[in-house]
């Protein structure tokens, strides 16, 4: 109980001395270091959150201060064509994925061609996912429609994973006056996944390692010239393995796949909002529990969300989503059988109907509240293995209020 | 009111721009003038009345949607984003000094400290 309650004495010191510092490095930075060659920027944001029914964020239910988010980045332009960039952030979200210190991003760009109508520009280092509707800055607070975004397409589980990669991208950028805007990435690298990260993705038996083998993912951006329409689609094929450890692990060396088809689309107005992403994925498993075993299941989902601005201060959100694990068992059937009746049908799909607002009470400074009721447990860690001892409950809630600031 | 002009340092030898390339330039993707020069944006806070002015009347796109791509590449790594001054005398006097300058103004400047561009449609 003392370690606990030492641990978490420990959190809420390190956050109120995270923040003091953010405070004092954007008062001293502010008006002094935004020129032309070097700019420094960052964000500090918390909240809390309170979940009835799962464990998501926390495993006894208790209402909680894990929402924070804090970062400082900083770009330095060496020549016209060549820069560098990055961001520090740390992060704490409870279950949702690990926390602390990480380096965000790290990179060199490289703008290799550009005239008043295209962009070339290569990045080498640390980069971010550039290729789904949020996926860039999921970590960034005020750029988010909600404080937590849809499972389906930005599972918290995979966020270390997907959230970006080590290795190089290209983004290409075409600016018509008579067929509008076009953006097109590509980007091929490998995350590093801790010990931590393998036990969400497998459960907390597998004392291996799980190791990023391969990624490769696109992206393609279109919006009509001078429309509010904006469209794209992404695709992303990958690779893991996971290397058991030679005396005690309960599981066998295993190959996993991942592939991801999305396309999403976003309609601004001067008051409405409208966007939504559809997914499918293929996930494959190969070995892991037994030599030859084999799983190979398309899962699919999609959100819908609106978003109406009341005034300049004042934003409603409502959003729907569905997802399903397997779209050949919707209802998680086949599922609960293959399991021996031990993981409930409603592992097998997650829906989540969300209502939200957020209020900025300055130019720089928001209050974000949300609710969301889901049915379903497909998008609680660990995947693999899932817990179904905690996770008792077909359906959930929870809300959660976060107060972010940023500069 | 007076109309909002958009005005460049001394060194930008364009005397017209069109709408779209305002836009470009503004949503960052046109970072250089024709001669090769970067061009280095200015902008007042986001709820400042006349950035709000120059963003509909100018630009023809909500502040918000600017907001969110300046964010994007702020936040991302993926490039710059437009500097931002705290007052509209600043924001001249930013153009002035500066070499590839672009801002806008609602006041009268003086002939010879920057060039006031046209806009054409």
């Amino acid at each position: 109980m003392s370690s606990i309650l030492k641990s978490n004495l420990h959190r809420i010191k390190m956050r109120i001395l995270l923040l003091l510092n953010i405070t004092f490095v954007s008062l001293m930075m502010n008006g002094y270091c935004q020129g032309e060659n070097f700019q420094v920027h960052g964000f500090a944001a918390q909240g809390i959150i309170d979940v009835n029914g799962s464990n998501y964020v926390n495993d006894d239910g208790a209402l909680s201060i894990e929402l924070t988010e804090i970062g400082l980045n900083a770009s330095y332009s060496l020549t016209q064509t060549l820069r560098l960039a990055g961001q520090v952030v740390y992060l704490d979200g409870g279950n949702r994925y690990n926390d602390g210190v990480r380096i965000d991003y790290a990179l060199l760009d490289w703008s290799a061609y550009s005239n008043e109508n295209w962009q070339v520009n290569f990045y080498l280092g640390r980069y971010k996912n550039y290729h789904w509707l949020y996926s860039s800055t999921r970590d960034i607070p005020f750029t988010r429609p909600s404080i937590i975004l849809p499972q389906s397409v930005y599972f918290d589980g995979f966020r270390d994973i997907s959230v970006g990669a080590d290795g190089g991208a290209m983004k290409i950028s075409h600016s018509s006056d008579s067929l509008g805007n076009f953006d097109f990435n590509i980007s091929t690298g490998s995350s590093p996944i801790s010990s931590e990260q393998t036990k969400i993705v497998m459960s907390d038996f597998a004392l291996g390692e799980m190791k990023h083998s391969y990624d490769l993912q696109a992206s393609l951006y279109w919006q009509p010239f001078l429309s509010s329409w904006r469209f794209g689609l992404a695709i992303l094929d990958s690779e893991f393995a996971y290397v058991a450890v030679e005396q005690g692990d309960m599981f066998l060396d295993a190959d996993i796949t991942l592939q991801r088809v999305i396309a999403n689309m976003l309609y601004e107005g001067e008051n409405w909002e409208f966007s939504g992403e559809i997914l499918q994925e293929r996930f494959v498993l190969e070995d892991f529990y037994f030599d030859n075993f084999h799983v190979d299941n398309i899962g699919q989902g999609i959100y819908v969300q609106s978003r109406y601005k009341v005034n300049t201060d004042l934003t409603l959100l409502a959003r729907y989503e569905r997802y399903y694990a397997n779209k050949d068992d919707k209802n998680g059937h086949e599922l609960e059988a293959s399991a021996g009746g031990s993981v409930p049908r409603y592992f097998g799909y997650q829906h989540d109907a969300t209502l939200g607002l957020s209020y900025d009470l300055a130019d720089n400074l928001r209050l974000q509240f949300e609710y969301h009721y889901i049915e379903g447990a497909a998008r609680l860690t660990p995947v693999i293995l899932p817990n179904p001892q905690v996770n008792d409950n077909e359906s959930w809630q929870l809300w959660a209020m976060h107060l972010m600031y940023w500069f | 009111m007076n109309a909002v002009d958009v005005i460049v340092h001394l060194s930008v030898s364009e005397d017209n721009v069109t709408t779209s390339q305002l836009r470009r330039i503004y949503t960052m993707r046109q970072i250089q003038w024709p001669d090769g020069q970067p061009i280095i944006v200015f902008v007042l806070p986001k709820q400042h009345p006349l950035h709000q002015r120059f963003s509909k009347e100018r630009l023809q796109i909500f502040p918000y949607q600017l907001e969110r791509i300046w964010n994007k590449l702020t936040y991302s790594g993926l490039g710059v984003a437009p500097i931002i001054v705290s007052t509209p005398e600043a924001l001249i006097d930013a153009v002035i000094k500066t070499p590839g300058a672009i801002g806008y103004t609602e006041t009268i400047v003086g002939k010879g400290v920057v060039n006031v561009i046209n806009i054409e449609k």
